[in-house]
């Protein structure tokens, strides 16, 4: 047994693919410690919130103590920040559309230095008419020149910004303190900060916790739907094996029958029975791996078809050892390799079929738990892949890929030790 | 004094295994195979028969490589031709192969005449499907074997017809030289006397020249082969007739593997363990000495730093051994 | 083919069994459920219909259907019945449109869409999966965990990626639909240039997701095959390399067939709801919203369909199995 073990680990695939499942599993443990609460909670008020540290602006205003910080190139940062490569594109089309429009103003397009900040809003502040309107020009692109205008405004303004108070007393406003461009905070006297990794969801739930309470339940699913597939397949396998005759004719029926029958019908005609409000994921979990034990049942029969005849089975059936005996002692050690590769792949499977029963709309009800596929669901209902919100689908996919890629390379590890014929 | 059909001299091969360790599993090898005779090569397993046959073949790949020796083939060298020229003009016309576990050794999806062809114009792209067809069909038949064989796929054929099959492909192009690795020792008795008649017949027939059988069965080598050589570690310890090797052998280990062999009767599981104790030395490093040094009854203390060469022992024998022939025969009369 | 024949039959029995299993789950499964199916089915409607006496028609139309009130045995006869004239009941999401009628316009663009994805998809992981087995060294070292990789990416996570990337980034690829929306389908050159523009993504997407599986089981598959014992023996009667390369991958490809016959419901599965990412208006997308709308006439119609499709795929996989391999034919005579 220890000697397997070594063997087994010897196996890059095998290391590398336990290495991210385990992983995989301190995530899931670990951080619930740390960030306690309901995964679902919707925190944020908007939908889809990109990824990012968040801090309290209301916080941020009375903190302790304001650093003056004089940082190269601040400036430069703020500027770019207000006035993005595709701002000044905008600036250039318009002064262009300018140049044809009034026939005493000359530009060409080589003129126009983009890089040049100065020379091209000087350009813009003396030139720009929001009055103007220019033939051949949409309403939205009017108002994105407008828009431009105003966001502009002031760019390179450096007065300090002014925060006054309500006084309930007086009912009159305050000022109680001024904000320079060199003033800083330090981010850990701010009572209020939220890291948000993976930004929020459509409902403004927090991804990442989401995510972590999501991997948890589609691994029980594929733990739960792999117990019973395996169980199944292995009973059923070792009757059809062993006993063959009948029994084995009716079990070898059956699986045939299934294997050909697409699960998948089966899954959505059955959960569809079954109804929204009783589907919980348990419920999800037993139904899949009720529909999928038919590769085990297969693999176990012909493994136990081949050691049925073998010299120490044969003693021990001459030695007038009961049925169950012969199977647990004689046969089950033998096979037990096969059946462990099987579960390994129900579970990654039964995962797979989850995320592809809740894309459907027919996965575990919704509102209660987060599973990969609910996750996968939600992000392509509310669109999010069309309004740009990456961090709602993108880490789901990268998460079921890897859980599958990592139960497949500890599969194929396995199987390099057991099949030797594989080895080389 | 009959035409040499086949000689070796100083062979020596090795595998290079997947740690790049060489593993020299054939060192040294000479000897010759006259025309019209057979040899038998006997030892225990792992002894480098099987891997003197496929060097012979002087047609290596990976991880099996040729290092040094020649062997020459009815007066030609083809040792160091390239390697494209041995496959078309040595493999299957000059020295032909029937591989240990004939089985498994012919394509299940590719009927038996498709084979013949494919080998026929493997060698030369010329010659007509009929003339082929012609040639297999009377091949078949002078051997005794059902015509409709050729139409058939291997996998409808019962083990000894498919070694008798694998027999007639590997003979086909008329080799000077077969090498037979252990032909018959996965059939039944039955088949086995078949496979065994077949190859005296191509002998008899002249569609083979010469021939070397691979075997560990000892009484069968004595029924199939006119000299007997026995390998031990990657060397041949002894040649001599089949008569002589197997009731007078002379070198230690020929003495034990001949001893255990003969003597079926009582407790056979017994005197097979306790023959020859011990286990073939590790061909990664092989002993500067003797390589049979340490399992040797006989063993003195200069065996275990000078290796002999095989030396001539009159009437056509060869021996490895520090002691003399007659030293031997008085320590084996003490015994 | 006395063999083929014998086989052909079996399978042509097989393929009608499973037909009629299939028929019955479809009549079973809503039945097995508690309570009153035909109300809890109208449940699920009543929500997006406002009008009750359209309700009220559809509870009506459906209680006669199912027949309830009647013996199981004459239910499914009924059932049968109405399957046998192409009757698969009037959707509740369009009616009165019959669902014969919407899967008749879905169906030809999911097989469209699907056959040369998936034949695509199993030729190109073949491919990779032998050269893998055959150049092995660094090309397989890497090879080999990305098809590990792209095998453990769901159908429609692929779809996702290659929409954002192909369509919503680099603007190559229109985001959704069969065709452009406005065209009216008719036979037209802008017509067409539109369907084949639309059509990329989701092919590309369902190609990519098979050939990680295959190319893995075929690399396998060759590599087994390349230790296989007439490999070596074919070298040894003097074939060619490139030709024994095609005797082993020929006889690696055949499990393959067989293989496919076995994961294509898993794999048109997948491809269902790689369709829902691109809204093509296939059967996944209608099934979707059949599922979204309650219309559970149209649902268990679909999933009908799906299963007789992935039925008949499973029949010709076998029936050309059996004419390629001739280990089946011979395996007919053995019993």
């Amino acid at each position: 047994m220890k000697n397997t073990l070594k063997q087994v680990f010897r196996s890059a695939n095998f290391r590398i693919g336990f290495i991210i499942i385990v992983l995989i599993l301190l995530l899931i443990t670990i951080y619930p410690i740390f960030s306690p609460g309901n995964p679902l909670q919707m925190i944020g008020y908007d939908s889809f919130i990109p990824p990012g540290l968040y801090v309290s602006l209301y916080d941020s205003l009375d903190v302790p103590r304001i650093y003056t910080l004089r940082l190269e190139g601040a400036d430069q940062i703020r500027i770019y920040a207000k006035l993005r490569p595709t701002d000044r594109e905008l600036i250039r089309d318009w002064l262009l559309l300018y140049s044809e429009y009034n026939e005493v103003f000359e530009l060409r397009k080589e003129d126009i230095n983009l890089e040049d900040t100065e020379a091209l809003l000087g350009l813009w502040w003396t030139y720009f008419d929001p009055e103007i309107r220019f033939e051949n020009l949409t309403i939205a692109e009017r108002r994105a020149f407008a828009r431009l205008d105003t966001r502009i405004d002031g760019i390179f303004d450096l007065y300090d910004k002014y925060i006054w108070t309500y006084n309930p007393e007086t009912g009159e406003q305050e000022l109680v303190g001024s904000v320079t461009n060199l003033a800083y905070i330090n981010v850990s006297d701010v009572t209020n900060v939220r890291l948000l990794p993976l930004g929020t969801d459509n409902f403004g739930r927090d991804m990442f916790k989401q995510l972590v309470s999501a991997i948890t339940t589609s691994l029980a699913i594929g733990l739960i739907a792999g117990l019973i597939a395996t169980m199944i397949g292995l009973v059923l396998g070792l009757l059809s094996g062993y006993l063959s005759g009948f029994v084995d004719d009716v079990i070898m029926f059956f699986t045939n029958l299934f294997t050909v029958i697409p699960g998948i019908v089966l899954l959505i005609l059955i959960s569809y029975s079954i109804g929204q409000e009783q589907r919980g994921p348990a419920t999800v979990a037993i139904v899949i791996g009720l529909t999928s034990w038919v590769w085990t049942t297969r693999s176990v029969r012909a493994q136990v078809l081949s050691l049925r005849n073998r010299d120490h089975v044969n003693l021990s059936k001459l030695s007038g050892h009961s049925l169950p005996r012969i199977v647990i002692k004689d046969i089950l050690p033998y096979i037990a390799s096969y059946v462990v590769m099987a579960f390994i792949l129900q579970v990654s499977s039964a995962i797979l079929a989850e995320a592809g029963l809740s894309m459907l709309g027919l996965g575990p009800r919704t509102t209660e738990t987060a599973t990969l596929g609910l996750m996968m669901n939600w992000a392509m209902r509310y669109t999010a892949h069309l309004s740009g919100a990456w961090w709602a689908y993108y880490p789901v996919i990268l998460v079921i890929a890897l859980i599958s890629f990592a139960l497949n390379l500890i599969n194929t590890g396995l199987d390099r030790v057991f099949n030797p014929q594989l080895r080389d | 004094m009959s035409k040499i059909m086949l000689e070796v001299n100083g062979l020596t091969t090795k595998y290079i295994t997947r740690y790049n360790e060489s593993v020299y599993a054939v060192n040294d090898v000479s000897f010759q195979v006259e025309e019209g005779k057979s040899v038998g090569i006997a030892g225990e397993s792992g002894c480098g028969k099987s891997t003197l046959a496929l060097s012979l073949m002087g047609y290596y790949f990976p991880p099996l490589h040729y290092t040094k020796g020649d062997i020459i083939i009815d007066g030609r060298n083809i040792s160091g031709m390239d390697p494209d020229d041995v496959r078309k003009n040595i493999l299957g016309t000059e020295i032909a192969y029937i591989p240990q576990a004939a089985m498994n050794a012919l394509n299940p999806t590719r009927k038996v005449i498709r084979f013949i062809e494919d080998v026929i114009w493997a060698h030369d792209p010329k010659i007509s499907k009929k003339d082929i067809h012609d040639l297999a069909r009377e091949r078949f038949e002078t051997l005794n074997l059902p015509e409709d064989t050729l139409n058939k796929y291997p996998v409808e054929l019962s083990g000894g017809m498919k070694q008798r099959t694998v027999i007639s492909i590997s003979t086909i192009l008329s080799p000077k030289v077969l090498i037979a690795d252990e032909p018959s020792s996965a059939l039944d008795v039955t088949s086995q006397k078949m496979v065994i008649k077949m190859i005296h017949d191509l002998m008899e027939l002249g569609y083979i020249k010469s021939m070397i059988f691979i075997t560990h069965e000892l009484p069968l080598l004595y029924n199939v082969t006119d000299d007997i050589m026995v390998m031990y570690a990657g060397q041949i310890v002894e040649r001599g007739s089949a008569d002589q090797m197997i009731f007078d052998p002379i070198h230690p280990y020929s003495k034990g593997l001949m001893g255990s062999i003969l003597v079926p009767e009582d407790g056979t599981r017994d005197v097979k363990i306790t023959a020859i104790p011990g286990t073939p030395p590790n061909l990664k490093k092989p002993p500067d000495g003797c390589r049979f040094a340490e399992r040797c009854q006989y063993v003195k203390s200069q065996c275990r730093v000078q290796n002999m060469e095989l030396a001539g022992l009159g009437n056509g024998r060869t021996s490895r051994c520090m002691m003399s022939e007659e030293e031997l025969r008085e320590a084996y009369k003490n015994e | 083919m006395k063999g083929y024949g014998k086989y052909f039959t079996k399978k042509i029995i097989w393929f009608f069994i499973t037909l009629v299993a299939a028929i019955i789950l479809n009549f079973a499964l809503p039945r097995l459920m508690p309570g009153d199916p035909v109300a809890m089915i109208i449940s699920r409607v009543a929500q997006n219909i406002n009008d009750p006496a359209v309700l009220r028609q559809m509870y009506e139309s459906y209680m006669q259907r199912f027949g309830l009130d009647r013996p199981v045995i004459e239910q499914f006869f009924i059932y049968v019945g109405n399957l046998l004239q192409g009757d698969l009941g009037l959707s509740f999401s369009r009616y009165p449109r019959p669902v014969s009628d919407i899967i008749a316009h879905a169906l030809p663009w999911t097989i469209g869409l699907q056959l040369p994805a998936i034949l695509v998809g199993w030729t190109l992981g073949n491919v990779l999966g032998a050269l893998a087995a055959y150049i092995r060294k660094g090309f397989d070292k890497a090879l080999m965990p990305i098809m590990l990789f792209m095998g453990g990416i769901p159908a429609f996570g692929m779809a996702i990626i290659l929409l954002t990337v192909f369509s919503l980034n680099l603007g190559l690829f229109p985001i959704a639909g069969g065709f452009e929306q406005g065209l009216i389908p008719h036979m037209s050159w802008r017509f067409v240039f539109s369907i084949i523009q639309h059509y990329h993504l989701p092919f590309w997407s369902i190609v990519l997701i098979s050939i990680g599986g295959q190319a893995i089981g075929m690399r396998s598959m060759s590599i087994y095959e390349l230790n296989a014992d007439y490999v070596k023996y074919s070298r040894y009667m003097g074939i060619k390399d490139r030709k024994i390369v095609g005797y082993v991958f020929r006889n690696a490809m055949l499990p393959q067939v067989t293989g496919l016959a076995l994961s294509i419901g898993a794999m048109v599965g997948g491809a269902l709801v790689a369709e829902i990412i691109f809204s093509y208006p296939g059967l996944g997308t209608t099934l979707l919203q059949a599922i979204r709308e309650g219309d559970y006439p149209l649902l268990s119609g679909i999933a009908l369909i799906i299963t007789v499709m992935v039925l008949l795929a499973v029949f010709i996989l076998d029936v050309i199995y059996g004419l390629i391999d001739p280990r089946v034919r011979a395996a007919q005579y053995e019993e």
